[in-house]
This record gives C-alpha cells, sequence and structure tokens, in this order.
C-alpha cells in the first residue's frame, strides 16, 4: 500500500505532490494526461483585480468565508509563492515578481492583463515600464499575431509595432507548432539567426515581445543571446496552447518531485475508488483496457473543475466528481447554467461548481459532514469561485495545492 | 441617395432568391437582389442540409413529395459540388406503427419517389450504430446539401452574367405608384446610406421574412415563421440520411454532413422571424426521439444548436403548422390584389428553390415580353472560385465527399497555415474570403469556410482570423470587436446543448481567450465605439437575431 497518492497533474497536484515528498512521504501521483499546465500562459494570476493582489484576496475572504483562498489564507499563498520561486530559481528558469503586486503584462492580442509571479523570461513585458516596444513573431506560428497585438497595445498608449520574421530556410519545417518553435530556439544556430533579424527590425525599440516559444531547456539562456544580438530587451508574450512555459515548469516539478522520492504516472485515470465509513481505500486507475487497484492512506484530490475533468456531465442537468463520486455543489438544473453573454462579466454559474471542503480542505458530503477523514481537496475542483472571470485560477491551484500537500503530510496515520 | 434602376429587384438573398437571380440572368434579364444580411444569413444558413427524395412528404403531402423527386435528379445533375450522395434510409423503430409502412410505400410509388426495401441486416452493417431492433428499412435517393455553396454559386453566377448582388441591404419601403410597385428604398447598413432602387418588376423572395416585406407595399401575405430546431453532434455519427419511417414529427431525422451529423427537428410556430430562442426542453426533446434511431445518441457530444424559421404560407385555415403543405406558392398581387408590378413566393424548401425561382420568372418574363426558355435545370451550375473548388470538388466532376478538404490540404501541402483545424480551413481561403468575397465579420467568414463550426466552436480559430482579419487591412479596434461578436454568435447556439466533453471545451476555450488573451481586457472604446461601425453589422437591428 502506498502512504500516498495524488490524484491530477496540474498545478494543485504537482505542488501537493512535491509538499509530500519533501515532507518524507512516498506519494504517486497519477492522472489522465498532462493537466491545464499545458494551456494556460504560464503565469501565476492571483487576483485580477487592483494592484495588489494579496489585498484583494484578503478582502474577497472577509466577504466570502468560502472562497478556496479562505482555506489556506495569508500566509498559506505566500509560503506557496515562496516555495514555487525558489523552486524555479534552482532550476535556473526563475520565477518573479510578489504576492503583493499585479504587473501589467501584453497577451497575444495586445490586451494588458496582470499577473503576480511570471517567469523571468516575460519580466521585461511590464507595461508600466516605457520605451517603444517591437513585437515580432513569424507567419509559421498561427498562436501568435504580432501586427495585432501591436496595434491594440497602440491603440491603449504604449507605442509599440508588429513585425513578421523569417524562419531560415536551413531551419523549415512541414508543419509549426509552438513546440516546434520551441525546439528550433534550443538551436545556438536559429538564435543566432533570430538575434541578426531582430537586430535589423529593432529600429529604436528597446524592448522585443515574441511569443513565448523561446526553448524548452534553457529560456534563460535564449533570451540572453537574442538580447545580446538585438541590443534590446526580449521578453515572452504567452500564445495560444500548446503553452511552452507550462511545459517547462511541468519538467521542472516533475523533475523535483522524483529527486524527493516521489513518482509521476500519467496515462491512469482514475476511474472509481473504494471507501470505508470514514475512508478512501483504495482508486482503480484504467489503462490498456484493464483496471488497476491503488491501495492508498492519504489522498489528494487535484482532478481539476470542468477544464481540467474533475467535473463531468451530462444533457439531464446532473455533474459530478469524477474519481470519488463526491457531492458538488452548483446550480439545480441545465436551466441555470449559463449566462446570456458569453463573456458576461459574472460568469457562468454551471463554472462555479465544485467539491465543498472544511477549512482543512477536507471534502464534505451533502449534509455538510466530513465525507473522508483521510482526503484533501485542492485546485479547480474546490467549489465556490469562478477563478477564471477572478484572475485567481492558477493562485488558487498553487496555494491549495501546496497548503493541502502539508495538510496532508501531518495527518497521523 | 443614390438610385439605381433594373429590370427585376429580388428581395432576400436565400437559396430562392439566389435562384431566382440566376434564371433571370441566363434569360438575359437585368437583375438586382438585396438582402439584408449576408447570402444565406436567413433559414437557408440554418437548415439541416437535406436534399429531400420526397419520401418525406410522399404520405402527407403528394404534391410537394413529386416536385422534391424531380428536384432532387435535376440538382444532382446541376450542382455535384454541393451535394453529398449520402443516400437516405427510412426506418421502422418499435416506437413506430408498423401499419405506417405499407402506406409509406404504396404513397411513394404513387408519387413517384423512388424507394426500395431492403434487408435490415444490411441496413445494420452499413449503419452500425443504427438501433438493431428496427423492423423494416426502405433506402431512398436523400443527400446531404451544403446549401451555403449552393447559394453563393448561383449568386456568382449571375453575378457573372451582369446581375447585381447587395448584400446588408435592407429593404425599408416599397415603392407604389398608383396600382403598380416601381422598386424599393434599402439602408446599406454598414454606411447607412440609402439606395433607391427602380424596377419594372419586384419579386419578393424574403421566405420566412415575405409577409414584412409584402406589409411595406400594404398587402396582406400570411407567413407563419415555424421554427425548427436542430443539433449538430460532433461527428458522423451516421453516414446516411436517416428518416423515422412515420408521419412527420419532432426529431425525426439525422443528417449527415460535412464533419457532423444534424439531429432534427421541431416544428414551433413563432410569432417574429427575428425573435426565437432554443430551450434545453427542446434540445431534451430532439435527443429523447434520436434514441428511437441511435441508442445511446444523447450521451454522445453535442456541437450546438440552431434553430431556421421555416416559410409556411397560409392560406387555409389548418390546425397544426405541420399540416401546411410543403409546397411553395405564387402569389401574383396583379390578381390577388390588384397591385401590379410584384409578385411574392413563399413557402417551399431548398429542394425546390429551382423550381420555385424557375416559375417566378416564367411568369415576370413573360410579362416583360421576354420568351427566353428557363435554362437552370441543364445549366450546369459553375463551381465558383478556384481558391474554393481545390477545396470542395472532389475528382472527376463526381459528387464531393468528405474527404476532399483534407485531400485538397494534402495535395497542397498546407498544413502549416490552418487556420481552423477543426473544419481544415486554410489561411489561404480566409484572407481570400476577406479580399475576394467580401467578408465583412467573422461570421461571414464562418459562412464562407465553415471556420468556427467544428468541435472547439471558435476557441481557437477565432483569434487567428481577428488576426488576418487585421492584417488584410480592417482595423485593430474592430477586430477585437469581431472576435467578441464571434464568440456571442457562437455562444448562442451552445447554451442549450453544452454538457460533457463540450462544456469541458467551453471552459476551456474561456481559458484561452479569458485568462490568456485577456479580450475581455481590451477598454471598452476599442469594443464598442458607439458610432455605427461600418465593418460590424451582424449586430444591426435589422439583422440580429434575439435570442430569449
Amino acid at each position: 500500500m502506498r502512504d500516498t497518492l495524488v490524484i491530477g497533474a496540474g498545478l494543485a497536484g504537482l505542488m501537493g505532490t512535491l509538499a509530500l515528498a519533501e515532507a518524507g512521504l512516498r506519494p504517486l501521483l497519477l492522472a489522465k494526461g498532462n493537466g491545464a499546465t499545458h494551456w494556460a500562459g504560464g503565469t501565476i494570476d492571483l487576483w485580477g483585480a487592483g494592484d495588489d493582489p494579496l489585498a484583494g484576496i484578503v478582502a474577497k475572504i472577509a466577504q466570502q468565508p468560502h472562497h478556496p483562498y479562505a482555506r489556506v489564507g495569508e500566509s498559506g499563498i505566500r509560503a506557496a509563492a515562496d516555495r514555487l520561486l525558489a523552486l524555479t530559481r534552482a532550476a535556473r528558469y526563475p520565477y518573479v515578481g510578489t504576492v503583493s503586486r499585479n504587473v501589467l503584462l501584453p497577451s497575444a492580442l495586445g490586451a494588458v492583463r496582470p499577473a503576480a509571479l511570471f517567469p523571468a523570461t516575460m519580466a521585461a513585458g511590464d507595461m508600466r515600464a516605457g520605451g517603444e516596444l517591437l513585437i515580432a513573431g513569424f507567419h509559421e506560428l498561427r498562436d501568435f499575431f504580432p501586427p495585432l497585438a501591436a496595434a491594440n497595445l497602440r491603440a491603449q498608449g504604449i507605442d509599440a509595432r508588429g513585425v513578421y520574421l523569417d524562419v531560415p530556410t536551413a531551419f523549415r519545417r512541414r508543419d509549426y507548432s509552438t513546440r516546434t518553435f520551441a525546439e528550433l530556439f534550443d538551436r545556438p544556430a536559429f538564435r543566432a539567426a533570430i538575434g541578426a533579424q531582430l537586430r535589423t527590425q529593432r529600429g529604436t525599440a528597446t524592448r522585443i515581445g515574441m511569443p513565448a516559444v523561446l526553448g524548452l531547456y534553457d529560456p534563460l539562456a535564449v533570451v540572453a543571446d537574442l538580447q545580446t544580438a538585438a541590443g534590446a530587451l526580449v521578453f515572452e508574450i504567452p500564445t495560444l496552447p500548446p503553452s511552452v512555459p507550462g511545459i517547462r515548469l511541468v519538467r521542472i516539478f516533475e523533475r523535483a518531485i522524483v529527486a524527493a522520492g516521489g513518482r509521476v504516472q500519467i496515462g491512469s485515470e482514475v476511474v472509481r475508488a473504494e471507501h470505508d465509513t470514514t475512508r478512501i481505500t483504495a482508486a482503480y486507475t484504467e489503462a490498456a483496457a484493464r483496471e488497476q487497484r491503488h491501495a492508498g492512506a492519504r489522498w489528494l484530490l487535484a482532478t481539476g473543475g470542468v477544464v481540467g475533468g474533475g467535473i463531468n456531465s451530462d444533457h439531464t442537468g446532473a455533474f459530478w466528481e469524477t474519481a470519488f463520486n463526491l457531492p458538488l455543489a452548483g446550480p439545480d438544473t441545465r436551466d441555470g447554467w449559463f449566462a446570456a453573454r458569453a463573456l458576461a462579466s459574472s460568469g457562468h454559474p454551471i463554472f462555479t461548481a465544485g467539491v465543498a471542503t472544511n477549512d482543512a480542505l477536507v471534502p464534505l458530503d451533502g449534509l455538510g459532514r466530513v465525507a473522508y477523514t483521510n482526503v484533501r481537496v485542492a485546485g479547480g475542483a474546490l467549489a465556490g469561485a469562478d477563478t477564471i472571470r477572478e484572475g485567481s485560477r492558477t493562485g488558487v491551484s498553487l496555494a491549495t495545492g501546496w497548503a493541502a500537500g502539508l495538510r496532508l503530510a501531518a495527518l497521523e496515520d | 441617395m443614390q438610385t439605381l434602376t433594373t429590370d427585376v429587384l429580388v428581395i432576400g438573398g436565400g437559396a430562392t432568391g439566389a435562384g431566382v437571380l440566376r434564371d433571370l440572368a441566363l434569360r438575359g434579364i437585368r437583375a438586382v437582389l438585396v438582402e439584408k444580411g449576408d447570402l444565406t444569413h436567413g433559414t437557408t444558413g440554418r437548415y439541416h442540409g437535406l436534399l429531400h427524395s420526397g419520401a418525406r412528404y410522399a404520405v402527407k403531402d403528394p404534391q410537394s413529395a413529386t416536385e422534391c423527386a424531380h428536384e432532387n435528379q435535376i440538382l444532382r445533375h446541376i450542382m455535384p459540388h454541393c451535394l453529398e450522395d449520402t443516400g437516405g434510409l427510412f426506418v421502422v423503430t418499435p416506437a413506430d406503427d408498423p401499419a405506417y409502412a405499407d402506406r409509406f410505400v404504396a404513397a411513394c410509388h404513387r408519387t413517384e419517389v423512388p424507394v426500395t426495401e431492403i434487408p435490415v441486416a444490411q441496413v445494420l452493417t452499413r449503419e452500425p450504430l443504427l438501433n438493431p431492433r428496427i423492423s423494416r428499412a426502405f433506402a431512398v435517393h436523400d443527400a446531404a446539401a451544403d446549401s451555403f455553396l449552393a447559394t453563393r454559386a448561383n449568386a456568382a453566377d449571375a453575378r457573372a452574367r451582369g446581375a447585381t448582388v447587395l448584400t446588408y441591404h435592407h429593404v425599408t419601403a416599397i415603392e407604389v405608384q398608383g396600382d403598380r410597385v416601381v422598386g424599393a428604398t434599402c439602408e446599406d447598413l454598414r454606411s447607412g446610406a440609402r439606395v433607391r432602387i427602380h424596377a419594372t418588376f419586384t419579386i419578393n423572395a424574403a421566405g420566412a421574412w415575405a409577409g414584412k416585406i409584402a406589409a411595406l407595399a400594404d398587402l396582406r401575405v400570411t407567413v407563419v415563421p415555424g421554427k425548427g430546431t436542430m443539433i449538430a453532434m460532433n461527428h458522423r455519427i451516421v453516414n446516411t440520411v436517416i428518416n423515422r419511417c412515420k408521419l412527420p414529427h419532432d426529431g425525426d431525422i439525422i443528417v449527415p454532413i460535412r464533419t457532423v451529423a444534424v439531429l432534427g427537428t421541431t416544428d414551433i410556430a413563432v410569432p417574429d422571424p427575428d425573435v426565437f430562442g432554443i430551450t434545453p426542453a427542446e434540445v431534451d426533446l430532439i435527443l429523447e426521439e434520436g434514441e428511437h434511431l441511435i441508442p445511446g445518441v444523447s450521451r454522445m457530444r453535442a456541437l450546438r444548436a440552431w434553430a431556421g424559421v421555416r416559410p409556411l404560407y397560409k392560406d387555409n385555415d389548418t390546425s397544426d403548422d405541420r399540416d401546411i403543405p410543403r409546397t411553395y406558392k405564387l402569389l401574383d398581387h396583379a390578381t390577388r390584389d390588384g397591385v401590379d408590378g410584384m409578385i411574392s413566393i413563399v413557402g417551399g424548401k431548398w429542394t425546390t428553390y429551382r423550381l420555385m425561382a424557375q416559375e417566378a420568372v416564367d411568369q415576370v418574363a413573360a410579362r416583360l415580353g421576354n420568351h427566353t426558355p428557363c435554362r437552370t435545370h441543364t445549366e450546369i451550375l459553375p463551381p465558383g472560385d478556384a481558391w474554393n473548388r481545390s477545396a470542395t470538388v472532389s475528382v472527376a466532376g463526381g459528387l464531393q465527399s468528405l474527404g476532399d478538404r483534407l485531400a485538397a490540404v494534402e495535395r497542397e501541402d498546407t498544413y502549416g497555415d490552418l487556420i481552423c483545424e477543426c473544419e481544415l480551413v486554410t489561411r489561404a481561403q480566409l484572407v481570400r474570403a476577406v479580399r475576394e468575397a467580401g467578408a465583412r465579420n467573422i461570421d461571414d467568414l464562418r459562412r464562407e469556410t465553415r471556420l468556427g463550426m467544428g468541435p472547439c466552436q471558435g476557441g481557437f480559430c477565432t483569434y487567428r482570423a481577428a488576426a488576418l482579419w487585421h492584417e488584410t487591412g480592417g482595423d485593430a479596434a474592430v477586430a477585437g470587436a469581431l472576435f467578441r461578436h464571434f464568440i456571442q454568435e457562437r455562444w448562442k447556439g451552445l447554451t442549450a446543448t453544452t454538457w460533457g466533453d463540450q462544456l469541458r471545451q467551453m471552459r476551456l476555450d474561456e481559458l484561452i481567450t479569458i485568462e490568456t488573451l485577456g479580450v475581455d481586457r481590451l477598454p471598452r472604446s476599442l469594443l464598442e465605439t458607439g458610432d455605427r461601425d461600418p465593418q460590424i453589422v451582424t449586430d444591426h437591428p435589422a439583422i440580429a437575431t434575439e435570442y430569449l
């Protein structure tokens, strides 16, 4: 029997697994596939409104005591952020920023969006800094369009220009994705060729924004080489998925987890579980047309919400938690799932559905009693917030994942 | 005010209007077509895409059945590139009256609709997801039709022969002098400019909106807009058109078309063709009925629901809208109402659009003293622009097939240029749709290319399309507004059908558009300029369908 099992390989599951392994346990992470990390931009968004995210969260907690952030508090958020900064620094892919200040970074559309923690490769994109911007991309990359981003930035008073660079003949491919470009940028000859083009195109620009594809393995070196060649600061802007920053971050987590004694097993979807009156005792994964039983003493449920796959639903208006079949809080009928406008700032009620927990992140049954004493819940599976509308999705996963891992590690057997 | 003078003014840019325009052009009659939205903006662009064999109407509406059977053969001849020869089946499920089948076959024979009974075992081999408990099956000549492409091809051929097509031109007044209609005044919804069109003759081909047009000339034409709701499933759960063998009813058909299969339909009278909604209950009803044909269909992934309004003409009292004959009527307002210079063509269905056009033009041509015979039943419809042809027409002039787009992408090695991966739309197709076909917004691009109609419903391609629209000369502020507009257009069809994997997709789309791209963080002034924007005409009250 395993001492600990974690279900879900998104940011919450990875943070939780790391906490458990570093506490001396031997966690096994089971997941159907990679998490939302591979879809999202790679920044840690704590709170989207206002300049000081932590202050925004504290105000939110006071107003809504069942918010996921309320389960971890200010100290829990700080602790998780500190661990992420240290982890990425040690891996030579440092995240920067603080929990108490939102930096405004440009999007691939040219909108300006807040982030608290972000890879150092994005730091020079701070829109509060002055100077002329060059946004540079590739016709071949259909997930990033410099002219539109630059035009929208200009409309917001930011001096920006969009240009396309050429892929040198020797590096041409039949098809391109963000990942193809990341692999190309890992090659010094490619970045030398691109650096030379940037220098020619730079004009009077002091900062150059590029799609977040600047290498899989050593993006700091790629940025440094491009900066030297171009004579300007270079920064990354998140693209459409797949997310190269997400791929980098997951790789760092996996290494750290293995080094600390844990294990990550992708391709193992948890389809059901066994329990006694107070505890989950085992879970079954489905792969290669057979079920496999995993017995465990402690469980971290980090399967995500609707997008992560932790919540499924059908046309009758039913929705359910996919691994442990825990009861979910959410709208009663399908008529109440959506707002009339897609971009309604209130969001859509179905996306606040999730597992109700107590302050210790222990799941509750339909009557508000503890469902299983040996389970903690983290990340998108938690009820009570539309984290995309709040600009808190990654922040909630980071903080609750870390806290849930620590609490589970402290659990007496 | 700009003034145009022509022989015939055609009102309505659906299948009928475009068919009328081409027929006029082939007979050498000068004509102008006006449409308040894009071509196929109305019912033509919102139906399930069935080329009727006629069998659906054999028992209840024999005249329609015979017309359909005849036109079916003609359309297969003149527009093979717009049709996919799926064939059709009528199947008797355990829920259907077994006695109906013999009546059905007899009626098909009476109405000259080809029908052949085939063994159930053979049917189940061909369509393995079909209910194994069906007791009888009949093969008919149903097919899937690309009504977007066919309508555009009709309009393009008419244009090539000298006709004028004015889209986004909303008729605000019909001009009557004495007892004669002499033309109309339109508003160009893009510029707000007014255009006056003098015409010797006016043909009202506005479909479900024909009553509204007639009313502008103080004429009473009672069109009952019959709302039909359909659901697109995310893959071709069948490759043959499947019909329930029973009297026409809700949820009795599945049409495989392009990359999807469409479950249809309901029939609910609505007071206004511009105001209707789709409820989860309607969707549940269609799924419930669909279970009789394909057990388990309600657990499959639905992409979206939409509704079109049938142009049913009510000239006598019928109890149920489904009982209104599906055949068409030509209303000569000279003999009917004492107002010369205008006819209205009402009722009918896509399959008989050409015949409707022929009869309308026969009548008008005779009055204009033009005796050139109709040629639309023999003259092949040109497949359209070369850039579109490569993606839609199969080899050797046969009917189109599903793999054609993929074959074109492989032949031209344009994998790297796929802007919409779901529907295999390339960068070149989009750029040409903006430059050459004059698409005014992303929803126009969708009708032109099928962009955004696949499983992700625009989650990935809306950003790309907005950016390409900007790069072909569009204003960036407008590109942002078009982005948001297209998300909302897609959303209208999603709220009633989104659960399971599709709900997950919608949340991923939110992650991309809101979290990563920040489309809602573009300053409001960029999204809504206050003044009317010439590019965002689909939000104009004259053409925006209000979903309740």
